[in-house]
């Protein structure tokens, strides 16, 4: 974005202070162990500092809970019980003429229709002014169907559009939005390409950077940084390929991989296979992230796919320069190809092997990436993103 | 609506509504403005002085929303739309303004996402996609107008940064303006001329700061297309001279302006547009209008034209640069069947001429170098392209009728560049077809007459239609007139073209429906939309024309929609019934299920695109060989010609295709069949693949490295369909075997088939000491003292993966002058590519991209040029003299896939860069042939070890060994 916004944003500013607002975060469950969780829990203290009145709504108990860290200090509801039944694939004349399939089908809308009237009770104890805002496309099922007059309606996709496109949510988001005030997506290229498709009430909203630290890597150590999931999606066997044609040009250097899962054995067997055992070290799942990015020179990610990753945000928080496969907008909205960082073609490892050499092969490059990271990153600090959301709160009521 | 502001401040958008007695239409408009997602939002109604009433509409509609809406009138009408436009820029309260005509609707969200992009961006203009609806389309058709334009948001800081948001965006509607910027820059619509969207966007564009573009719908432009006159709106009676006359100014007007700003760039993309789009709007109508039309058109464009940029010719399509050409020269002569062209882009309407070994438009205006430059249309490929592909223009000289309902026409057909030879067996008829699609009467008459005259062929035909033709009625009531040649076999097919030939007093037949004269009495001549001769069923008489208009109703009410959705039904079952995906179920789901066929062999080169390859030297091998089985042939194309007649020919993707795979005991190609069949177990894969690999492949890919795991999985299910995958070496072991991840035992180390007649000629040459040419040389023509190159290059792809055009990478030409005495040049494009070649290089650069086989053209050249293509792996195996033409080699390589090795490494010959360089290498190639034997030898053990001459006999043994130990045997 241009810097020329900023003088019209101050007064903005000053006008918005004493707008307080109820503010929904509507997900598919408050506590489901993943991002969108983090993401909600996070913007409910923020605008509850803000001085806004803050209500998660969960629509199902989640299948594996993530631990808040304590009771928030916001009210929670979850609506049912338990989770209600899919509504079931059969269409045509099964779904039609199955007993088992209608009374199916009667029992889940009788729950809807129960639950959605909680929801609109919830919604009408909002002051005028009052936000919804639906993270997931499954909640917002409930949320059409609510009562939601007075309020404004934001829905979100936490994911890029061509990842939707492989999902049947795709084909949901195209029917449950348009009537939405605002679809938010996490980047202006993915909302694009959602307007391009015939949604016209699409904008774009980016994830906060979760932490700032106090103290950035000084980028000396001769290592390499890699966190993530060890899942086919992050692609660390790319990784290990790349590293495979950077190592050797790198006497000393060692490739430190964060994180565990189901790929674990495949990929470290992988490993040994590629003779890489001697310059590659696998940590495991840190509670530590800004303790291990202190301790590298270089960031790398080699995912198949991303939304907004936060890593590399955390990653340039840190002031350690990211080499990343240019995957998704949300990347190369994030790092800045040859300015505070280097992107390469999605699966060419030479190319990434090539970026990252380039990095670790020039200390003076780094410093200059790493430091630039770390100042370009506050774009999306929490003031900043805050008050991005305060000010849309506001552009859609005008 | 906002609590936030007080209720002194303006709203954020003043939306303009201009309106001419259009009572109607106007609050539908209105409605599209108060119904935006924006609250702030007030509609500022002009009305140009309307004597219908619209005034009143305006005034109860601002009743209706008071302080949303508010009118205003102009005391007398201005008959454009520039006076209300800027009467509404001075009413206007809002931060931002925006026009809107009252025959068109705004966007629900468009207010909101113009001003959140303004606010964004502190732009003083924004810009959406506008969507022209067709109205009265029964399909409801909507355009969008240049959305290339509008692909994702950008920001401008000058017009500069896109010159053709200026050149093609000239609406003034789909906008909002910082009504600051439109004050302080005192933009206004001119007044007193048409087009004044276009000088004012271009003002507008031009002044601003900063502009953005945002891709979301924002304007629907309501189009009306098949009104009367009447209905129709100002721009769009473009037939009109002053029209003309009015675009001319405007453009002048322009010019000047980015003159003042010395904008030399954007008046050359100005320029290229003016060729390609506004001066055909006229053109277009040119053969229709009569001489007094034209003399007026031609003296308002000559004058412009002079002052058009002579490169924007070059870049400008040829048939447009030509057109600009021939009216600047006012060559009326050759300027009308131009704009022929013009109107039907496909078709050759000049008969051409050849000067100096290359082509041109027409033989006038060649002594002058910008006309030899703009009318050369050497490129277009006409001398070289198939007869049968032309479409040539047929022009209407004579029309008449006998008065007892025989049609007399006369005409004549171009015949370029004499390629319609006078030995030729020659036949004509006029055919007479329903317009509308799925009807498939066709009604023919002979000629009469047909002779060839000097550069045209001539014709005349007597039509007897009211004998001849029985139209049913009602459902083809248009009937479109072809003329069919028949040249040794070769059809051309022609439209007849009336220009010149006034029909207006053209009497109307009599004919007799089948559904009896109630429905249509007589058959009119028309012209076509692309100015053909038609024929349209009319109603003359009393009773015919009551019965027509009380069907007209049965057509449109309910009876008739009911049957049209019958039809469209049982159309759509029969569409569904050969769909991809009914086809894939019935091949799993019944065809596999049926026995195998001992001894079928299903056999397939380059996905059927040729007769080809290993797969057909297998075939022919066990042809020779005499070992029974079904052969069966799979192709690609309309027609089967060129693959074997001893065999079955099943089209691909054919249901008789998908029962011979369902049923074969082998499969043998060398690309892969369609990947969503499975293969069944006792069916045996024979993959012979097409070539080593320089670039990388398969999951060596980025793009199959980027799939996600299932997908990878399905993908390599398709891979582990391959029983045999037959290699020439450890490279192809270690490269395309490991990048298939193919089972051990899998690749058969056999060579190529394919390369088996080339290892043989070269041990023939070796025994004999001289090198022998087969049967092509002369088919080819090529005298036996001349020297033979093979020029073979890859293809290129784009970053999107498309192919690109061919392009020699080298001057033909030139090469043709320094070599052309003793070395004929073979040129051979990839399969995708299309090359054309100048008349003037005949007998030294040939084409022989259209030969299937390229072995029998590997075995002829004396040496070989090539690029990257993979062919150096097999011709390497002649040990013959080989050039590499590397131009490229780093944008080559470095693209996204990458290489498994360096080719200038290992290359067996000299590698050229330049023109110079290469030229230089085919000078000096009968020493090049001693130094780097020792590299061809270590290349050919590298890549081709396994090339024994014996593959296709070995796989012939691997057929058998399956056949002789299964049970049963063959058939």
């Amino acid at each position: 974005m241009n810097g020329a916004g900023t003088d019209a944003r101050r007064t903005g500013d000053a006008r918005r202070a004493q707008v307080c607002r109820d503010v929904f975060l509507v997900s598919n469950s408050v506590d489901e162990l993943g991002g969108v969780t983090s993401w909600s829990h996070q913007m409910a203290r923020l605008f509850l500092a803000r001085g806004h009145r803050v209500h998660l709504v969960g629509i199902a108990p989640s299948e594996v809970p993530q631990d808040l860290g304590g009771e928030p200090p916001y009210p929670m509801t979850t609506l049912y019980g338990t989770r209600p039944p899919p509504a079931g694939p059969e269409r045509g004349l099964r779904g039609l003429l199955d007993p088992a399939v209608r009374h199916r089908r009667r029992v889940r809308e009788a729950g809807m229709r129960e639950q959605v009237d909680r929801l609109s009770a919830l919604f009408r104890t909002a002051r005028p002014g009052g936000v919804v805002i639906v993270t997931q496309v499954w909640a917002m099922e409930w949320v059409r169907s609510a009562d939601t007059g007075g309020l404004t309606v934001i829905g979100m996709s936490h994911e890029s559009y061509d990842y939707s496109r492989g999902s049947s949510r795709f084909g949901r988001i195209l029917r449950y939005y348009p009537d939405a005030d605002r679809l938010l997506l996490l980047t202006r290229e993915d909302a694009d390409r959602w307007i391009r498709r015939g949604l016209d009430n699409v904008g774009c909203m980016p994830n906060p950077l979760p932490f700032m630290p106090e103290v950035a890597s000084q980028r000396t150590e001769k290592v390499v940084i890699s966190i993530g999931r060890l899942h086919d999606q992050k692609g660390i066997d790319m990784l290990l390929d790349t590293w495979a044609q950077t190592a050797p040009r790198f006497p000393g250097w060692r490739l430190r991989i964060y994180g565990s899962g189901e790929d674990e054995e495949m990929l470290k067997a992988r490993c040994t296979a590629l003779g890489l055992d001697a310059g590659v070290d696998w940590m495991g799942r840190t509670d530590d992230v800004p303790g291990a990015l202190r301790g590298g020179s270089v960031f790398v990610q080699s995912s198949r796919g991303e939304g907004f990753p936060l890593a590399l945000m955390e990653a340039m928080a840190t002031a350690v320069p990211c080499v990343a496969f240019d995957c998704a907008p949300g990347v190369r909205e994030i790092v800045r190809d040859g300015e505070d960082g280097l992107l390469a073609t999605p699966g060419n490892t030479t190319e990434l092997a090539r970026q990252l050499g380039v990095l670790m092969a020039d200390q003076e490059l780094r410093d200059r990436m790493g430091v630039l990271a770390r100042q370009n990153v506050r774009r999306y600090s929490t003031a900043e993103i805050v008050r991005r959301w305060e000010d849309l709160f506001a552009f859609l009521e005008r | 609506m906002n609590t936030m502001r007080g209720p002194a401040a303006g709203p954020d958008v003043s939306v303009v509504v201009i309106a001419y007695n259009d009572a109607a239409r106007l609050p539908t408009a209105v409605r599209s403005v108060l119904e935006q997602t924006l609250h702030g939002v007030e509609a500022v109604v002009v009305d140009d002085c309307s004597t219908d009433g619209t005034y009143e509409t305006a005034r109860a509609l601002a009743a209706e929303h008071p302080g949303r809406v508010r009118v205003f009138r102009l005391p007398e009408n201005s008959g454009g739309c520039g006076a209300p436009r800027n009467r509404g820029i001075a009413e206007a309260r809002g931060s931002f303004v925006m026009f809107l005509d009252s025959d068109d609707e705004l966007e629900r969200n468009a207010c909101r996402n113009l001003l959140e992009a303004a606010e964004r961006t502190e732009a003083d203009l924004v810009s959406g996609l506008c969507v022209r609806v067709h109205v009265a389309n029964r399909h409801g058709k909507k355009v969008e107008w240049y959305p290339w334009l509008y692909r994702h948001s950008q920001v401008l800081e000058s017009i500069g940064e896109l010159p053709d948001l200026l050149v093609f965006d000239t609406l003034s509607t789909n906008k909002c303006y910082r009504r600051d910027f439109l004050l302080e820059r005192d933009l206004r619509f001119p007044v007193g001329i048409h087009y004044e969207d276009l000088l004012f966007s271009a003002r507008a564009y031009l002044a601003a700061r900063r502009i953005a573009l945002i891709p979301n719908r924002v304007y629907f432009w309501n189009v009306v297309e098949n009104g009367d006159a009447a209905a129709r709106s100002i721009s769009n009676r473009r037939h009109e001279i002053a029209n003309f006359a009015h675009r001319m100014e405007i453009h002048r007007r322009i010019d000047e302006l980015l003159e003042q700003q010395r904008l030399s760039d954007l008046k050359f993309h100005k320029d290229v547009k003016f060729l390609k789009h506004d001066l055909v709007l006229h053109l277009r109508d040119l053969p229709l209008l009569d001489a007094e039309y034209r003399r007026r058109f031609a003296e308002l464009a000559a004058g412009y034209l002079d002052g058009v940029d002579p490169s924007a010719y070059a870049a400008a399509e040829p048939v447009h640069a030509i057109c600009a050409y021939l009216l600047r020269k006012q060559d009326w002569d050759n300027l009308l069947p131009a704009a022929d062209t013009l109107a039907n882009r496909a078709k050759l309407s000049s008969p051409l001429v050849e000067r100096n070994g290359r082509v041109y438009w027409c033989a006038e205006h060649l002594d002058d170098p910008e006309g030899r430059a703009v009318l050369d249309v050497t490129d277009a490929g006409y001398h070289t392209g198939p007869l049968e592909r032309l479409f040539l223009r047929n022009r209407l000289t004579s029309y008449g009728d006998d008065g007892r309902g025989t049609l007399r026409l006369a005409g004549n057909v171009v015949n370029p560049l004499g390629r319609i030879a006078r030995s030729a067996r020659l036949r004509g008829r006029l055919e007479f077809r329903p317009r509308r699609k799925g009807l498939r009467t066709v009604h023919c008459f002979p000629l009469t007459a047909l002779r060839w005259g000097d550069r045209y062929l001539e014709w005349e035909a007597a039509a007897g239609l009211t004998h001849g033709l029985r139209p049913l009625g009602v459902i083809d009531a248009v009937w479109d007139v072809r003329l069919v040649l028949d040249v040794d076999g070769t059809r051309l097919r022609t439209r007849i073209s009336v220009d010149g030939v006034d029909l207006d007093g053209a009497r109307s037949l009599p004919v007799r429906p089948r559904l009896t004269r109630l429905v249509a009495d007589h058959l009119l001549p028309e012209v076509s939309r692309r100015g053909h001769l038609a024929f349209r069923l009319v109603a003359e008489g009393a009773v015919a024309s009551r019965a027509t208009r009380s069907i007209g109703g049965l057509v449109t009410g309910r009876p008739g929609s009911l049957a049209k959705r019958g039809l469209r039904g049982a159309r759509q079952v029969r569409r569904r019934m050969n769909s991809g995906p009914t086809k894939i179920g019935v091949y799993h789901r019944l065809f596999c299920r049926l026995p195998v066929r001992p001894g079928l062999i299903v056999f397939e080169s380059h996905l059927g695109k040729q007769y080809s390859d290993s797969p057909r030297a297998v075939y022919e091998e066990l042809r020779h060989l005499g070992v029974p089985f079904e052969g069966v042939w799979s192709y690609a194309g309309r027609s089967a010609d060129g693959f074997p007649r001893d065999a079955v020919l099943v089209r691909r993707w054919g249901w008789r295709y998908l029962l011979a795979l369902a049923r074969a005991d082998f499969w043998i190609d060398n690309q892969g069949f369609p990947l969503k069949l499975a293969k069944r177990s006792r069916t045996t894969y024979i993959q012979t693949w097409h070539g080593s690999a320089l670039k990388r492949m398969g999951f060596d890919e980025p793009r199959l490295r980027m799939m996600t795991r299932p997908a990878q999985e399905a993908h390599q299910r398709v891979l582990d369909r391959f029983d045999h995958f037959l290699v020439r070496s450890e490279h192809d072991v270690r490269t395309l075997a490991a990048a298939f991840r193919l089972r051990s035992g899998v690749p058969v180390r056999t060579g190529y088939p394919r390369n088996d007649p080339l290892v043989a000629e070269r041990r023939r040459e070796e025994l004999t000491g001289a090198r022998s040419r087969g049967p092509l040389a002369a088919e080819l023509g090529i005298e036996d003292d001349r020297m033979v190159l093979l020029y073979a290059p890859t293809f290129r792809a784009d970053a999107s993966g498309k192919v690109r055009n061919f392009e020699p990478g080298f001057d033909l030409e030139a090469f043709a002058r320094r070599f052309g005495d003793r070395i004929t040049l073979l040129v051979r494009a990839h399969y995708l590519n299309r090359v054309v070649l100048p008349p003037g290089l005949r007998g030294k650069v040939v084409d022989v991209t259209s030969q299937h086989d390229v072995t029998p053209l590997l075995a002829l050249a004396d040496g070989l040029i090539t690029d990257y293509s993979s062919l150096m792996f097999d011709y390497a195996l002649l040990d013959r003299p080989m050039i590499f033409f590397a131009h490229d080699y780093d944008a080559y390589a470095g693209e996204s896939r990458g290489t498994y090795f360096d080719l200038r490494l290992k290359a067996p010959g000299p590698v050229a860069e330049t023109e110079e360089e290469l030229f230089a290498a085919v000078a000096d190639l009968k020493s090049a042939g001693p130094v780097y034997a020792e590299a061809r030898q270590r290349f050919v053990a590298e890549f081709g070890e396994y090339d024994r001459g014996d593959a296709a006999r070995r796989v012939v043994e691997l057929i058998a060994l399956k056949r002789g130990t299964a049970p049963g045997g063959p058939a």
